[in-house]
């Protein structure tokens, strides 16, 4: 195993760990607006540190050259996304959620 | 009586069924005849018989070529079927459109899509002419044209989309699939070869190899804009429909 085998493998892992941690977050998190927070995040630095981790992996060929475009796609893609579910959400005007038994606490939020 | 005499019927159709079914081979293991003939036999001659380098594609343009035109012509079907129900939209109607959601789609979207739309037509076009050397072909580019289309006309609004792709090039390019088929194999069949062989074995014999590389990418692209052309007019069909049923 070669130092760059290492790196690459260091990359990918902390991008399947980011992927988790998004999986985990769409899925755990109580409403749309919580929910697009972890998607989006979590998965853009999942992929992104993926696409480094093959970046390495590959050297200095034209596939480096289609991994910066496939991240430059996928940055602004996802960012796009996120803003459009988030705008669409505010304009239905979703209910945020709240913690039930702060709920009569709390009304000055959003 | 007739009621017994049926489900006795379908009873003992069933269990033959079923005996045929559990003396067929195992899904999916080595030994079968596909995986010892079929397999090899494609993998070791297809290049060199179809002058294909992406095997599948040989396969489904070349070794199956017959099967893949029915596929194609069930596209059209679906499309004529479903314009048959829903009918075109009409050139007045487009003209008169307006967008009826009070929120208009936000800057950010709006340019994301006109800044992406290029780049994904560009590799569409690269997903079809690449077919035969590299995965992918004329299916999967003309779903990428048409998922492009969709998203465009999504933000846009259908006035936008079909002043971009207009009624009578669709209606022109809808059969491209088709036809391109049939004008490969009646070309085929010109040259003194046999009907989608892509040889034409009367006519310089020593271009051969890239005679049907090139009939090749002209049918994957027949299949690429017949079916992004297909995908559209059924997307402008369905948004006509609700149109409709809005304004009422």
């Amino acid at each position: 195993m070669t130092a760059k085998e290492i790196v690459a493998g260091i990359f990918c892992c902390i991008g399947t760990f980011f992927f988790i941690l998004g999986t985990t977050g769409l899925l755990r998190m109580p409403d749309i607006f919580s929910r697009l927070h972890p998607s989006t995040k979590c998965d853009t630095l999942g992929a992104c540190s993926v696409i480094v981790g093959m970046a390495v992996y590959s050297g200095w060929s034209w596939d480096l050259l289609k991994l910066i475009f496939i991240a430059c796609f996928l940055l602004l893609s996802s960012a796009t996304c996120g803003h459009a579910i988030g705008r669409s959400a505010l304009r239905r005007d979703i209910p945020y959620w709240r913690r039930q038994d702060e709920g009569a606490k709390s009304g000055d939020g959003a | 009586m007739k009621r017994t005499v049926s489900l006795l019927f379908i009873a003992a159709l069933a269990a033959l069924l079923l005996y045929v079914v559990a003396n067929m081979p195992p899904m999916g293991d080595p030994a079968n005849p596909t995986a010892t003939h079929v397999i090899p036999r494609y993998l070791e001659n297809a290049e060199e018989e179809t002058h294909t380098e992406n095997v599948i594609t040989g396969i489904i343009l070349n070794y199956r070529g017959y099967d893949t035109m029915g596929e194609v012509t069930v596209i059209f079907c679906a499309l004529a079927a479903v314009l048959a129900v829903l009918g075109r939209e009409r050139r007045g109607a487009i003209e008169g459109f307006v967008d009826r959601s009070e929120v208009v789609s936000s800057t950010i979207v709006r340019t994301m899509v006109r800044f992406m739309v290029p780049f994904i037509l560009l590799f569409s076009l690269y997903t079809i002419f690449h077919g035969e050397s590299s995965p992918g072909g004329g299916f999967q580019g003309g779903a990428i044209i048409g998922g492009s289309m969709i998203v465009f006309t999504t933000i846009f609004g259908l006035a936008e989309s079909s002043r971009r792709v207009p009624q009578r090039i669709r209606a022109a390019l809808e059969g491209a699939a088709v036809m391109g088929f049939f004008l490969v194999g009646a070309l085929g069949l010109l040259g003194g070869g046999e009907f989608l062989t892509y040889a034409w074995p009367k006519v310089a014999p020593g271009l051969q190899p890239s005679l049907v590389v090139w009939l090749t990418i002209l049918v994957e692209v027949g299949i690429g804009l017949g079916g992004a052309m297909v995908l559209t007019s059924i997307l402008f069909a369905m948004i006509r429909e609700e149109e409709i049923a809005t304004a009422s």
